[in-house]
């Protein structure tokens, strides 16, 4: 297997004593715990889901861990081999501080917080043995370059266009490779039998998402979307085990099927898109919750769309497996780093039918360009659908909460 | 039916008083230290200055940057919906609005409207002052310029200069090495002026620069400021009596909506 990267100029990995950051951002943690807690109708078990996520200790488990960005890579993959994966895109304002120390301050602030971990001890990113970095922006690509210094890389070379026909065989060799990458540096052996045992816990893990989301889609106050977030970030931002998260979220689920509504909803129902919203950042989750609409759907990347779709393989060899992880990870993603939208507007649309949405929201990032591009196209489609569509651009700082929020007051005005 | 609007803003607070479709108060205050005090001062003065018992009034709305303090308020709207009600009540002679431009002392908006003057999108700038009415007081300041006179003096120039910052801190930098230079005061003023405008018209752009423009906020009172504006887009500005007082107004309306919508239901 060739090296992906070239060892001629090493950086040694630095550190950065912050106490006063990292206050800051277990503050921020502790503001977004306390505003879910005083919500209303949550499932009974949420502290199950929230103490994965509040957890700050994050000492190597009996598993080797296996970092990793974006939602194109496969986990499935990664338990097959014993390892445990973790999700490492990072959703705290205050980390972003840290990043900016190294990184340049106009970038995106998901780059600039997950890098800045890196330079924190004790951080879950620190804690991981290997990553794995698609190259799926500009900013990742990088990152993969400076983070492969301090622990071995694996970068998957994703196909620019969504075209199965022209780049599925590569995209196939390229998880291959992936496997290999594992083999050869977790120095574990792939098991036939766990792949086929985890592919069936992501189907169920994607069914149970599916489940809520219709109910939700009937029933939005059943379960806030904050709470919907956290439950499905659990399962992958923290090492967790798979088969406790499902058995938690089927008890989550079967509450959330009871829960009846004491009045009629007046809320506004929306539609969700855009970039990222990473734990604790759910502060646009929050504003939406406050200002009295719910939101039914979304297309994140890190939202229920993470979960959506199942792995679907014909066959139970491992080839056949890997295909179907490929096709999954990398054909089916809503991400705007793929030339041609259609994926992503056409999943759109299709919400806002399924749902009956009266509206759409676009959350954008600001300095990440995919996003702010996407925008104007987003804007045209959905206007000559005649379907109102408001964009909220802002990045993780806590201070533009009130701007916002006029924002989207005003926009719900409309309804 | 007599409702009334109440417009808290970060620099000032605006009372409208309506009566069905005539305007029977207004007032303006600086907003000072203590909005919610003084949202609650300016109402009962604006009552007492036009012999009206507060019991005369049906219903009070808040909007505004402090909407929410003015806790007597009896519903709360944003000022965007606010200001496109306002704006199409005081019937354009020149036909529809289908833009309006609120320029507010620290923030600036552009609202696009239909034909049935129903808001279609919108853009705000209240992250940085280089774009609102505080950018020019700064500069007036710096000039040693009333505001008035500094107006007076944009609407004199007969240069044109280019001010290169664009952030409002660094221009004041800029209008005292612009001094040194010797440039003229009403040329500075001038310069001033389409910093802003340019700054406003490219938000307008990216927003809607349908016909008519409707201008509305303190910073419509401006002459210099609108004469930018206007050139900048080349289309046509309407400025209606009162822009100030606009949005005040745009919520008065809002209540008195509610009470015929709720009269209507209860048939």
């Amino acid at each position: 297997m060739d090296k992906q990267f070239q060892d001629l100029y090493k950086l040694n990995q630095q550190f950065s004593e912050n106490p006063g950051n990292l206050k800051k951002q277990r503050f921020i943690e502790d503001e977004q715990i306390r505003f879910q807690t005083d919500l209303p109708y949550r499932p009974s078990n949420m502290t199950y889901f929230e103490n994965i996520m509040y957890n700050r200790d994050f000492s190597s488990g009996a598993k080797p861990r296996v970092g990793y960005f974006c939602n194109m890579i496969p986990q499935e993959l990664i338990y097959a081999f014993g390892a445990q994966p973790v999700r490492l895109d990072c959703g705290n304002a205050a980390g972003a501080l840290i990043g900016e120390e190294v990184l340049c301050g106009d970038i995106c602030p998901l780059a600039k917080s997950s890098f800045g971990a890196f330079l924190n001890k004790n951080s879950i990113a620190n804690s991981c043995d290997i990553l794995i970095l698609p190259t799926s922006c500009d900013a990742k690509r990088k990152m993969g370059e400076i983070l492969n210094d301090i622990k071995p890389v694996f970068m998957l070379n994703l196909p620019p266009e969504q075209n199965h026909e022209r780049f599925a065989r590569q995209t196939y060799l390229e998880f291959l490779r992936l496997a290999e990458f594992l083999r050869k540096n977790l120095k574990l052996k792939l098991s036939g039998r766990n792949l086929r045992k985890y592919l069936k816990l992501g189907q169920q893990r994607s069914l149970l998402v599916r489940e809520i989301q219709k109910i939700r889609t009937i029933n939005p106050r059943a379960l806030s979307m904050c709470d919907f977030f956290l439950i499905i970030q659990s399962s992958m931002f923290r090492p967790v085990d798979l088969e406790d998260w499902i058995e938690q979220t089927k008890i989550a689920c079967d509450e959330i099927k009871r829960f009846k509504p004491p009045r009629k909803s007046l809320r506004t129902k929306l539609v969700l898109t855009g970039a990222p919203i990473i734990w604790p950042n759910y502060k646009v989750l929050n504003l939406f919750e406050e200002c009295g609409a719910d939101i039914l759907a979304d297309t994140l990347c890190t939202g229920a769309q993470s979960c959506f779709d199942p792995v679907i393989s014909g066959e139970w060899t491992n080839g056949s497996i890997l295909r179907a992880l490929a096709n999954r990870y990398v054909y089916a993603s809503a991400c705007p780093c793929f030339i041609s939208q259609n994926t992503r507007i056409n999943r759109i649309l299709e919400l806002v039918d399924e749902t009956g949405a009266e509206g759409v929201v676009n959350y954008s990032l600001r300095l990440c360009q995919l996003f702010d591009i996407e925008n104007y196209r987003i804007d045209q489609v959905l206007k000559s659908k005649k379907i109102p569509y408001i964009n909220i651009r802002t990045d993780y700082s806590l201070e533009d909460r009130e701007q916002l929020r006029v924002r989207i007051e005003a926009f719900l005005e409309i309804f | 039916m007599i409702t009334a609007g109440i417009d808290v803003g970060s620099t000032t607070i605006k009372v409208v008083v309506l009566n069905e479709d005539k305007i029977i108060g207004q007032m303006i205050v600086p907003s000072g230290t203590l909005p919610a005090k003084t949202a609650q001062d300016t109402f009962d003065k604006c009552c007492e200055a036009n012999r009206l018992n507060k019991s005369d009034i049906e219903a009070v709305a808040a909007t505004g940057y402090g909407r929410r303090l003015a806790k007597f308020g009896d519903m709360v709207i944003t000022e965007i919906k606010a200001c496109a009600l306002g704006a199409v009540f005081t019937k354009s002679p020149y036909g529809n609005i289908g833009t309006i431009i609120d320029i507010g002392g620290q923030d600036t908006k552009v609202i696009a409207l239909n034909e049935k003057g129903d808001i279609e999108d919108f853009a705000m700038n209240d992250k940085c002052a280089a774009g609102t009415g505080r950018f020019l007081e700064m500069l007036a300041n710096k000039l040693e310029l009333s505001y008035v006179d500094f107006i007076s003096a944009a609407l004199q120039s007969k240069t044109m200069i280019h001010m290169n910052s664009t952030c409002a801190v660094f221009a004041e930098s800029e209008v005292i090495s612009l001094l040194a230079r010797n440039i003229d005061k009403s040329d500075i003023a001038a310069a001033a002026h389409n910093a802003i405008s340019d700054r406003i018209c490219s938000m307008v752009r990216r927003v809607s620069s349908k016909e008519v423009i409707c201008l509305t906020g303190g910073g419509a009172k401006n002459k210099a400021l609108a004469n930018s504006i206007e050139e900048g887009l080349n289309k046509r500005i309407y400025i209606p009596d009162n822009p100030q007082t606009i949005v005040a107004l745009g919520a008065a309306i809002a209540a008195q909506n509610k009470i015929i919508k709720g009269e209507e239901n209860a048939f």
